[in-house]
């Protein structure tokens, strides 16, 4: 078991945690919780200078589940603010740095997440995913994450970005560790209702064909797509699979989709926070109630909240709603009946997970908002549609990892964690210097 | 998205922006909104669902009791006997 001491060394340098446990007694292992889960032994800020005192009464169900079969929580894991963002830059706290190189992002905005997850031998982070939010920064960190369908776990305790994304997973150094800790989580809670309706944990022993929508490969870099071909020349001639390329025209219009629902849903979730019952509270209740719930959320909210906020509430606003909201509800469905159509034939879906290595911070300083929402591209389908997806390293360019992001049905975890543990038999995984 | 418009969206969403934010933000919701019109590309499409699976309704029996204690929840609150205080309505 990790020390208090090496743990707060390790974090001094890598900024991984917002806040760690005051004991970390023997366990039968070691979990952190991105912080936008809730625990009732330390503040849960979800990165926002809103929650900045919050200390919920409760602990989210994924983070009990872990507790009651012998898992001790270390910490909270660093975050983009909500989870709005995609290299965990957007936060009021400490930022993470990548494992592998302090100059780069971890990715996001399960950043924190995915840093612990490499950096601690047989770690275990939970994380959250509304487009990519596992898949991202497991990419960039070299690491293993796993997001499971929609629904497959309970998301109470979570602070919510958008009820119709958000997903509970993990993320660890291997698929291995993944395998013997998921179940755990999994389950139907009556106080999640979208937890309740589905079908059984199917495990697969057997897999036969992937394929490869040849749409996601447009505009990827060569030092991408080199290791990605030769991970499928490695699942062709290793492992025996058939892999072909398939055409999914609906793609184009999954990004501007998700980023109307996301911002959409966020817009009227984050409108509980009036600085009132929790959180951040304004100073003078002589004020009208408008001024004082504005002034309240516009010293509170960072700059990237407001923004989605801004264009949530636009989508949503009457003579919008339908050219907006529901066109992206519509493309939705039909992004979902075209995978599902592609796994008539095929057991997986299989990307590079990320269109770049993890970027410099003074680069990413230099990004639109735009050219930011963009380089969601590849982890964005899957999370549209509820599919489970995992990211697994598949290759290395300047010391830096490179993730292949598999998707499958709906519920169809299973074949992931066998394609994962097939793979892993076949590749090396390279360690951060520093892990301990 | 003009400015006017940003202001209105900026009342409705309970959010205060100086004049020089406007003018930035209107800049920058009105590229990101172009972007998001890909969409009226999309023609004949009928199907949508709020969530991507079927959720069923399942209806459990009602039962009293008390999840978590109201005193833990008003800790974090402004009360005054009992009550969470707030702003003037009026």
């Amino acid at each position: 078991m990790i020390s208090r001491e090496e743990l707060l060394e390790l974090n001094e340098r890598y900024g991984m945690f917002y806040n760690i446990a005051d004991e970390l007694p023997d366990g039968d292992f070691h979990f952190s919780a991105k912080d936008n889960l809730t625990t009732k032994d330390l503040p849960t800020t979800a990165g926002s200078r809103m929650l900045g005192t919050y200390r919920p009464p409760f602990d989210a169900a994924a983070v009990e589940a872990l507790k009651k079969t012998g898992g001790i929580l270390l910490g909270k894991t660093s975050m983009d603010e909500f989870g709005f963002g995609t290299f965990s830059t957007n936060s009021a706290f400490d930022i993470p740095c990548n494992p592998f190189d302090t100059e780069r992002s971890c990715g996001g905005s399960s950043g924190g997440a995915a840093c612990a997850a490499s950096l601690i031998g047989g770690h275990i982070a939970l994380g959250v995913s509304t487009g990519g939010s596992i898949s991202c920064p497991a990419s960039f960190c070299g690491v293993v994450g796993l997001t499971p369908t929609y629904g497959r776990v309970s998301r109470y305790g979570l602070i919510d970005y958008a009820n119709s994304l958000d997903k509970i997973g993990m993320l660890a150094a291997s698929c291995k560790d993944i395998s013997k800790h998921i179940k755990k989580i999994i389950g139907e809670d009556p106080r999640d209702p979208t937890s309740c309706s589905h079908p059984p944990w199917h495990e697969r022993d057997e897999l036969n064909s992937i394929a490869v929508p040849r749409q996601a490969l447009d505009g990827i870099p060569k030092e991408i797509i080199s290791p990605f071909e030769e991970a499928l020349c490695i699942l062709k001639k290793e492992m025996g699979m058939n892999v072909e390329m398939v055409d999914v025209p609906m793609l184009r219009y999954a990004e501007p989709a998700y980023y109307v629902i996301a911002t959409s849903e966020a817009s009227t979730n984050l409108a509980r926070y009036g600085g009132m019952r929790y959180g951040a509270k304004g100073n003078d209740l002589d004020m009208h109630f408008d001024r004082y719930f504005s002034t309240v959320r516009s010293e509170n909210f960072g700059e990237e909240v407001k923004r989605r906020i801004m264009l949530g509430t636009y989508t949503r606003m009457v003579g919008f709603r339908d050219r907006y909201y529901i066109k992206a509800l519509r493309v939705r469905q039909a992004l979902i009946k075209d995978y599902e159509r592609i796994f008539e034939i095929h057991d997986l879906l299989l990307t590079p997970t990320m269109p770049f290595i993890a970027p410099r911070f003074k680069d990413i300083n230099m990004m639109s908002s735009l050219e930011t929402y963009l380089s969601d591209r590849l982890t964005i389908p899957p999370n549209l549609t509820g599919m489970p997806h995992l990211s697994i390293p598949c290759g290395y360019v300047e010391r830096m990892p490179i993730g292949m992001q598999f998707v499958a049905p709906h519920w169809e975890e299973g074949a992931l964690l066998y394609a994962g543990l097939e793979w892993e038999k076949l590749f090396e995984y390279h360690a951060p210097e520093d892990r301990i | 998205m003009d400015t006017k418009t940003v202001k209105k969206v900026a009342m409705l969403a309970r959010l205060e922006f100086s004049d020089e934010e406007v003018e930035r933000l209107a800049i920058e919701l009105e590229t990101i909104l172009n972007h998001f019109g890909l969409l009226d590309e999309v023609e004949g499409l009928e199907d949508y669902s709020l969530n991507p699976i079927e959720v069923i309704d399942i209806l459990r029996e009602d039962m009293a009791h008390i999840d978590i204690p109201v005193e833990e929840l008003m800790k974090d609150m402004d009360t005054y006997e009992g009550y969470v205080r707030g702003p003037r309505l009026s």
